[in-house]
């Protein structure tokens, strides 16, 4: 089986791949080969055999000029810019493409490699449009700076005849990207990244020469979950962003390095704003989580922060209508209602994209008027270790290391949409290192191919109580370094906890009998930015037992995934809201309050693998929206349980009393107790006989899953346009 | 010169025309009150709105023709009363009164003369026209 284009199939053979596939052994990773010298520019340098000559000049601080390479994708070498000059070489070589050999010497500055780079340029500017005024990419755009810097000082282009420049017809892949593609130079990073990363090989060239285009040969959308980052690929202006079209110049924005909590990654992003408001977000290189990439939603989003915001508090009138009211109504109200409140009538539910600051701020304000019922939006089975140990509910591995793994198995979570990037990582190891991937679930498309488990249940018990004579358990019992990934939606079911049980009694077992002792198994993947801080807070997960009780007063911290309803409340109950945006949750309320969304505060998130990082103020809260930590703060002192915090630093610091873990940005604890939890799990593993089912199962399903998404106009146009697609022919 | 000139009686005789042309004492006064000031003067029109205007060549130029503003006004007149046809007779651009005037323009579309509503509530107010950066939330209202 072949898994990468064929082009990086011949280039960069590696030893694992020349031998056949059956012969494989999973030895470990092969002594370092012996480095040599190089000069470049006369600067000496130390490689390892198989580095070309762009990568050795990086290494000493030479930048070559290039449009084709990019480091995440496979080298075409087509533009022909980064041609050096090598010495005893009859003719420039392009150095992307080039492995250095023993004492080789690079010029990159010569008269040679000068001229050869601008009659490139010449070649490429003679085809493409003087669009930089009108054009999108202009401030950022790799051709202008580089023909800047590298290009000629003056043109002989001169159109006598005003024959015109090539031209080229616009294609329509959706409504993310927009294509002029007359700007194209044809560098092939779209293609390539459609192919590689994307896993959706719709991308191509059709003719050649100067009839050379890149398209989709049909007219068809770029059906992927990851396309927006062909925008930041490209090269030119050629893909540039459809919602951000003529929006601003970049550097007319300001810069504000944050995280993204639209999917349980924590990807790193940066919020381009200008005059308070968010034009775009891009991704920021982070390699242990996102690497560069972004998945749509994240990116796109940020038009859904603009609508539908709660800008002022809100009580009902006596016709039962939300009415504006002031900051000072609104916490009277709320606070007359918390105290009048017997305690163990007072519910608090956090949602999706809480910060743990809002959290514990939260928690504390509950816990001393008396009540305990501080719960999650998101079910995990409390039965056994429950949520005592760390370890339980994390994405153990790391998200880096999937890399290293030769066996996935994935249960019940349809990784390419709960979350885009893991899957992106999980198709790198599939292309890059031959990882194979199993399944259990219902049947999706996960961009590669995988051994289809089985949709029920039981496939996981017979897994691990080694009854199974599914193939997959063999090649589990025999991999050096297996991954076990369970969808946090499964144990939502009553068979949630067996499930869970069966689980980590699998991955433990495998575990055990690894070489490498520090690897480990047992993934937990959540499916919300918020879980993983609430849980280790001391959030209970779910909210069904404290819902039966009839709380008189339920205090929403942006619940708006629906799991609680007016129906189920008695009729006397009062329910406030405090978020961002109106949506399920405001819709129910009798007193809203304003809070800032995760561009307007500086709070904390921890992703799914338990990484603290912080987002950054982008933009100021909209109207009358305070700090959520703020507000609970402010009401804690209407009610007279004044909580003993008045700064940001001071919440961070019972944050740290919680957990050290919370406030170590950027990096992620190793968790242990797998042994304790599987004891304590020993006794739940009861028969199951449920199937599994995911609920994202589509492309349409993606793109709107929290209240930002909804929110945005551009991710129902997603929504609209997939399924349009899917009419298609094509 | 006549004794009566020498004695100043002919000012003391203008005096009490202008008292008299104005209606009498209280009226006189009342009138000197409101406006701060006392003339003589034949009236050469009214305009819809109930100012009266006045012409005296006694005066000296720039001061020979006003305007007597609507009692309806009361003390809160102002210059932006004296209605579009009046201004140019008032402001010496013509000496011909509206009512003599036959050359004036006159179209259905010519709007209806308004004062300046400013400090009032029909003041105009400038607005945004461009759309908000943040759109909020509308509560669903009960049925």
């Amino acid at each position: 089986m072949l898994r990468q284009p064929l082009t990086r199939a011949l280039t960069l053979s590696s030893p694992a791949r020349a031998a056949p596939l059956a012969a494989r052994t999973f030895a470990g990773p092969p002594p370092p080969p012996e480095k040599f010298e190089v000069f470049i520019d006369d600067k000496p340098v130390m490689v390892v055999p198989g580095t070309t000559i762009l990568q050795a000049a990086a290494q000493v601080g030479v930048e070559i000029p290039r449009f084709c390479y990019h480091e995440r994708l496979a080298v075409a070498g087509n533009c022909r810019m980064c041609l050096v000059e090598v010495e005893k070489s009859p003719k420039p070589a392009a150095a992307c493409a080039m492995p250095v050999m023993k004492g080789m010497r690079v010029k990159t500055n010569s008269d040679l490699t000068k001229k050869a780079r601008e009659g490139v340029m010449e070649f490429l500017l003679v085809n493409h449009p003087l669009d930089c005024p009108i054009c999108d990419q202009g401030g950022e755009c790799d051709l202008q700076d580089q023909s800047m810097a590298f290009g000629s000082d003056r043109s002989r282009f001169t159109d006598i005849h005003f024959s015109g420049k090539r031209a080229v017809e616009d294609k329509d892949v959706g409504p993310l990207i927009k294509t002029i593609m007359t700007r194209c130079i044809h560098c092939t990073r779209c293609i390539r990244f459609a192919s590689e990363v994307a896993g959706v090989d719709d991308f191509g060239t059709t003719g050649r020469g100067t009839d050379m285009q890149v398209g989709t040969y049909v007219e068809k959308m770029f059906l992927s979950e990851l396309s927006g980052n062909i925008i930041d690929l490209c090269p030119v202006g050629a893909l540039t962003s459809k919602p951000y079209s003529f929006a601003a110049r970049p550097w007319e924005t300001r810069r504000i390095d944050s995280v993204d909590v639209l999917d349980p990654l924590g990807s790193n992003i940066v919020v381009a704003t200008r005059t308070n408001e968010v034009l775009r977000i891009l991704p920021r290189t982070n390699e242990e989580i996102n690497e560069e990439w972004l998945s749509d939603k994240s990116r796109f989003a940020c038009d859904g922060l603009k609508r539908q915001r709660l800008v002022t508090p809100m009580m009902k009138d006596s016709s039962g209508n939300l009415a504006p009211v002031d900051w000072e109504d609104a916490m009277v109200a709320a606070a007359r209602a918390l105290k009048d409140c017997p305690p163990n009538k007072l519910l608090a539910v956090a949602g999706d994209l809480a910060d743990a600051e809002s959290l514990v701020a939260l928690k504390d304000l509950v816990n001393r008027l008396g009540s305990e019922n501080t719960c999650t939006e998101q079910f995990f089975p409390l039965e056994g270790a429950g949520i005592d140990f760390r370890s339980s509910y994390l994405f153990n591995t790391k998200i880096a290391n999937i890399e290293e793994a030769d066996l996935i198995l994935l249960i019940g979570t349809n990784v390419r949409f709960e979350a885009p990037l893991l899957n992106a990582r999980i198709r790198k190891a599939y292309v890059h290192k031959e990882t194979d991937i199993a399944y259990i679930g219902p049947k999706v498309d996960l961009t590669y191919d995988y051994m289809h488990v089985g949709d029920s249940a039981s496939v996981v018990k017979d897994l691990a109580t080694g009854s199974s004579s599914h193939e997959v358990l063999k090649r589990l019992e025999s991999a050096r370094h297996p991954v076990v990934i369970l969808g946090a939606d499964q144990l939502k079911t009553p068979e949630g906890a067996a499930l869970l049980a069966y689980t980590q009694e699998l991955a433990l077992r495998l575990q055990d009998k690894l070489e490498d002792k520090n690897w480990k198994v047992l993934n937990v993947l959540q499916r919300t930015a918020s879980q993983t801080a609430a849980l280790d807070i001391g959030y209970q997960p779910g909210v069904g037992k404290a819902l039966q009780d009839g709380p008189q007063v339920v205090y929403l911290l942006g619940a708006d995934s629906g799991v609680i309803s007016r129906d189920q409340l008695p009729k006397d109950a009062v329910v406030i809201y405090q978020g961002h945006h109106g949506d399920v949750g405001a819709g129910m309320a009798d007193i809203v309050l304003p809070g800032a969304a995760y561009t307007e505060k500086r709070a904390t998130y921890v992703n799914a693998e338990g990484r603290a990082q912080q987002t950054l103020v982008a933009v100021s809260p909209p109207g009358r929206a305070r700090e959520d930590w703020k507000i609970i703060r402010a009401l804690s002192e209407v009610v007279g349980e004044r909580l003993p915090y008045d700064s940001l630093d001071e919440v961070r610091d019972r944050l740290s009393q919680v957990s050290p873990a919370l406030v170590s940005y950027g990096d992620v604890q190793d968790n242990n107790y797998f042994a304790q939890a599987r004891a304590l799990a020993q006794s739940l593993q009861k028969p199951v006989s449920g199937k599994l089912d995911v609920q994202l199962k589509q492309l349409e399903d993606y793109f709107m899953t929290d209240t930002i998404s909804r929110a945005s106009p551009t991710m129902a146009k997603c929504v609209q346009a997939v399924l349009k697609q899917k009419q298609s022919q094509y | 010169m006549s004794l009566a000139k020498y004695l100043a009686l002919d000012k003391v005789a203008t005096f009490f025309n202008i008292i008299r042309q104005n209606g009498g004492i209280r009226a006189s006064l009342f009138k000197l009150y409101r406006q701060d000031e006392l003339k003589d003067g034949v009236l050469v029109g009214e305009d819809k709105y109930g100012n009266k205007y006045f012409e005296n060549p006694r005066y000296f130029y720039g001061r020979n023709r006003w305007v007597e503003y609507s009692p309806d006004y009361h003390m809160n007149y102002d210059g932006s009363q004296v209605s579009a046809e009046w201004f140019g007779w008032l402001h010496y651009k013509t000496d011909l009164p509206p009512q003599q005037d036959p050359g004036r323009p006159k179209y259905p579309w010519m709007a209806e003369f308004t004062e300046n509503l400013s400090g009032t509530t029909g003041q105009y107010t400038p607005y945004s026209t461009t759309r908000p950066k943040v759109e909020a939330w509308e509560p669903k209202a009960k049925a």
